[in-house]
């Protein structure tokens, strides 16, 4: 069973068109990246996948649940989970409480299971030291941290990470790829991840998805996309492999 | 552990209150009644605003809600006060979640002005349907409050009630903004956006909160009318909104001890301006003013300042773009 | 027929300064963000110039108007330096709990000057009627609507022939560029408010002679502008115009052909219905759904 599907996706902003007839499906526990220039409709995707934009056309199945028009707390609820491109963290509450919002999502836990579970995930992300810390207190890095917390912290079976490497120093990032890959063994956690740093999506992903202009342009392993004409040309061919590899 | 906090706070408004019922003058007791009952609807204001971050200019409506309910069931339909108290604060909660159902999906001062509006509507009906409410002279002769067969004889008396009711609002809001559903209001103020990302159901979060601060609102405004035992358009003005909200700002938004502070701050100064005589209210918006620039933090900033060096500044309001001859 | 001419002059004359309270709003909301609810104050405080220069000091008509735009000038300038820029960077609601402070600030401080008697403000074509289409028209009334829409032609000129004006547009666009561009950015902040003391000078000036200058005008002033620029669209010129006569005119047609008691519920009411079911009014841009 796929755990995400999506079908036919297609966005229009007036005369633009952001996503065309787009079809991405993630295999549970698969590692899937996504690629492309700026402004290709990478994040226009993960909206559509998230419910933030509703599409023109098109299908999103979770799990086989068809939840296109489904309301974004909804689909978190339904095992979806998802990070921001610049890191979207609740500034009055602290590292805990944040995460904690993620665990009550579990409706059944009281007070006290919910700080246990919240710990559990701070403790799996190394952000233990920090958990009363104030999130004005925290680097960008680790403030970015806590947002994947957060959204483990909702128990999701697909999580979708947009740019998590984008601000972070080197010893970051090698320490957010240690994180996903470990993630990834214990759990059977599928990912989709939106990255410019191709090393770490050389490192991570099992299938790559080239999208430019809002179009589909290749799919295929690392090594295949590596070598595919149209995506050297599209990508490649514009600077980009000097991002990092 | 958890109760702690909340049990403190409630101990802390039945100790300091018990001890100005015994001290202060007999006219200081009124306003210290007018304090209480002011604080009640602005740890409510505290839920919409200070947690969610709904700016409400319509919360004296509510109050009036409330008023008016215990109001007109005392005294057209002879209802105990007992009785009409908690019927009043009922149909106000569903009121506001009528209203607040299509007006939360609004923001910022989008909110601000349709609140407002809700407000100048809720006076302009009070003032003209005169078969039910009185129309401008308001309703009179509410009955006085009994506890055990026995009436209240005075302010002291009802201050008592008044801070038990007080530190039992302020006991609930504390495990309130403790927990779960606390957290997840200051999510939504945070940023809504990733409180969805969250799981979080922001339209069901943000009608709570809502509904929530209406029936504090409500409470307040059965207590006011069984205090005055008169009630009139002109006590639930959007003036009267306003007023709550500075009282919330200049005692420290987000804070159950803030909205204490700044009720009884904002009540009081106009009796210490007493010696500027006429000129008080000048003074009064210039004061008030000084604290929104001096101690952006409220009163309860105050001792963090002390603490903690001062948080940075917020981002300015967004500008939007003139369409002059566009 | 000639009732409804006569109604209609009216509404378009209240509506107009309404209008003008709306645009002075728009203006320092567009290039400060600051939605300023002391915006009726203003009106009243033009209005109370008038008084003072017309009425207690006797001046001849064209000096006592210039002297009280004059003072509705400064009155921008000092408002520019003593609430806003102490103010610019706190939030939404610490400015409107600011500006409604310094609101009772200057209502009261009228009250102390002028006391709660309303005064009579003249208007420089007293008593005098015009007949049109078997109407009685007051020849002040059509004054108002052809006064301000001058004033409108001059914005309109002002925000698109002149430098002052451009600039106090790229102000409001952006801020950080108008600054990179090299202008002056505090000036045309400042400009900004005094343009919006003076509309609201003009609009008082004429608002005198049609209501009984009263010092608590302010606040149902304030509430009408408001209810105008949302029916108009927020932040947009001419929604504020637009919005403004709606509202002068929902305001005589309904009190006379509705309800006198509910005739502000009117305009409140479509007011409401217009945040719920298009937020941006009439002329306003597409709010974003998210962010």
């Amino acid at each position: 069973m796929n755990v995400l599907e999506a079908r036919g996706i297609s966005k229009r902003y007036g005369g633009l068109a952001a996503l065309s007839d787009i079809d991405l499906t993630v295999a549970k526990g698969q590692f899937v990246a996504i690629i492309g220039p700026n402004g290709a409709g990478k994040s226009t995707l993960l909206n559509v996948l998230t419910g933030l934009v509703m599409p023109d056309g098109g299908q999103v199945l979770l799990d086989g649940r068809v939840m296109t028009r489904a309301a974004t707390y909804k689909r978190i609820r339904a095992g979806l989970g998802r990070t921001f491109q610049h890191g979207r963290t609740f500034a009055r509450l602290t590292v805990l409480e944040n995460v904690m919002i993620g665990a009550a999502i579990r409706r059944d836990l009281g007070e006290a299971a919910l700080r246990d579970a919240a710990m559990a995930i701070l403790e799996q992300t190394g952000l233990v030291a920090e958990a009363n810390a104030a999130i004005g207190s925290l680097s960008y890095g680790r403030r970015r941290m806590v947002e994947l917390a957060r959204a483990l912290a909702c128990g999701p079976r697909i999580l979708l990470l947009d740019e998590p490497a984008a601000g972070l120093n080197s010893g970051e990032v090698d320490q957010l790829v240690d994180r996903l890959s470990d993630l990834r063994a214990k759990r059977e956690l599928a990912v989709v991840l939106i990255e410019h740093n191709m090393g770490m999506v050389m490192r991570l992903a099992e299938r790559i998805f080239v999208l430019n202009f809002g179009c589909n342009i290749a799919e295929g392993t690392p090594s295949e996309i590596q070598t595919n004409p149209a995506v050297l040309s599209a990508y490649l061919g514009e600077g980009y492999v000097h991002a990092g590899v | 552990m958890a109760m702690r906090t909340p049990l403190a706070l409630a101990a802390a408004i039945l100790a300091v209150g018990a001890l100005l019922s015994f001290v202060l003058p007999e006219y200081h007791l009124r306003l210290m009644n007018l304090s209480v009952i002011s604080a009640i609807a602005v740890i409510g204001l505290n839920f919409a605003f200070g947690y969610a971050g709904l700016i409400s200019l319509g919360h004296a409506a509510f109050v009036g809600m409330g008023a008016y309910g215990v109001a007109i069931l005392t005294t057209r339909y002879g209802w105990s006060p007992w009785l009409a108290m908690p019927m009043a604060i009922a149909a106000t909660a569903v009121l506001a979640a009528v209203i607040g159902f299509p007006l939360l999906r609004l923001k910022g001062h989008y909110l601000a002005l349709a609140t407002l509006g809700l407000n100048v509507s809720f006076y302009i009906v009070a003032s003209n349907w005169i078969s039910l409410t009185g129309g401008t002279n308001g309703i009179a002769r509410i009955p006085e409050l009994h506890i055990a067969g026995q009436a209240l004889p005075g302010e002291r008396q009802f201050l008592w009630l008044g801070l038990v009711v007080l530190a039992v609002a302020a006991m609930v809001a504390s495990i309130l903004h403790a927990s779960r559903y606390g957290r997840a209001m200051i999510a939504v103020r945070d940023d809504e956006t990733a409180a969805r990302m969250t799981g979080v159901d922001t339209t069901v979060v943000k009608i709570s909160a809502f509904v929530l601060s209406a029936i504090y609102a409500a409470i307040a405004g059965c207590l006011f009318a069984c205090h005055t035992r008169f009630v009139a358009p002109e006590d639930f003005t959007y003036a009267h909104s306003i007023t709550y909200l500075a009282m919330l700002i200049v005692g420290g938004e987000s804070s159950i001890v803030g909205a204490i502070f700044g009720s009884v701050l904002l009540t009081f100064l106009p009796e210490w301006l007493r010696f500027l005589g006429s000129a008080y209210l000048v003074f009064f918006g210039v004061l008030v003013l000084a604290i929104l620039v001096f101690l952006p933090t409220g009163i309860v900033g105050l001792g963090r300042l002390a603490r903690r060096p001062p948080r940075r500044p917020a981002a300015p309001a967004p500008v939007r773009v003139p369409e002059v001859g566009s | 027929m000639a009732d409804f001419i006569q109604l209609l002059v009216s509404g378009l004359a209240i509506g107009s300064v309404y209008a003008l309270a709306a645009i002075g709003f728009v203006i320092v909301y567009s290039a400060t963000g600051v939605v300023n609810f002391a915006a009726g104050q203003f009106v009243m405080v033009g209005t109370f110039a008038g008084v003072a220069m017309l009425v207690d000091a006797q001046l001849p008509a064209p000096l006592a108007y210039s002297a009280a735009l004059a003072v509705m000038a400064l009155f921008g300038a000092l408002f520019f330096l003593v609430v806003y820029l102490p103010l610019r960077k706190s939030s939404v609601v610490t400015i409107i709990i600011g500006t409604v402070a310094i609101g009772i600030t200057m209502q009261n401080a009228a009250l102390l000057t002028f006391g709660s008697w309303p005064f009579r403000l003249p208007s420089p074509v007293e008593g005098r009627t015009l007949a049109l289409g078997g109407a009685i028209i007051s020849t002040h009334a059509l004054g108002v609507v052809g006064v301000t829409a001058i004033m409108v032609a001059g914005l309109w000129l002002l925000f698109n022939k002149t430098t002052v004006g451009v600039g106090m547009r790229a102000v409001a666009q952006d801020i950080q560029a108008a600054r990179l561009m090299g202008l002056k950015v505090n000036r045309l902040l400042a400009l900004s408010w005094i343009l919006a003391a003076l509309l609201a000078g003009v609009a008082g000036l004429m608002l005198g002679p049609m209501w009984f200058a009263d010092v608590s005008m302010g606040d149902p002033i304030a509430l009408k502008a408001f209810a105008a620029t949302i029916i108009g669209g927020f932040g947009s010129l001419p929604g504020a115009i637009v919005g403004g006569l709606f509202v002068g005119l929902s305001e005589v047609l309904g009190a006379s052909y509705i309800s006198s008691a509910y005739k502000d519920l009117i305009s409140f009411g479509i007011m409401i219905v217009f945040l719920l079911v298009r937020p941006q009014g009439v002329f306003g841009e597409k709010i974003q759904d998210r962010g």
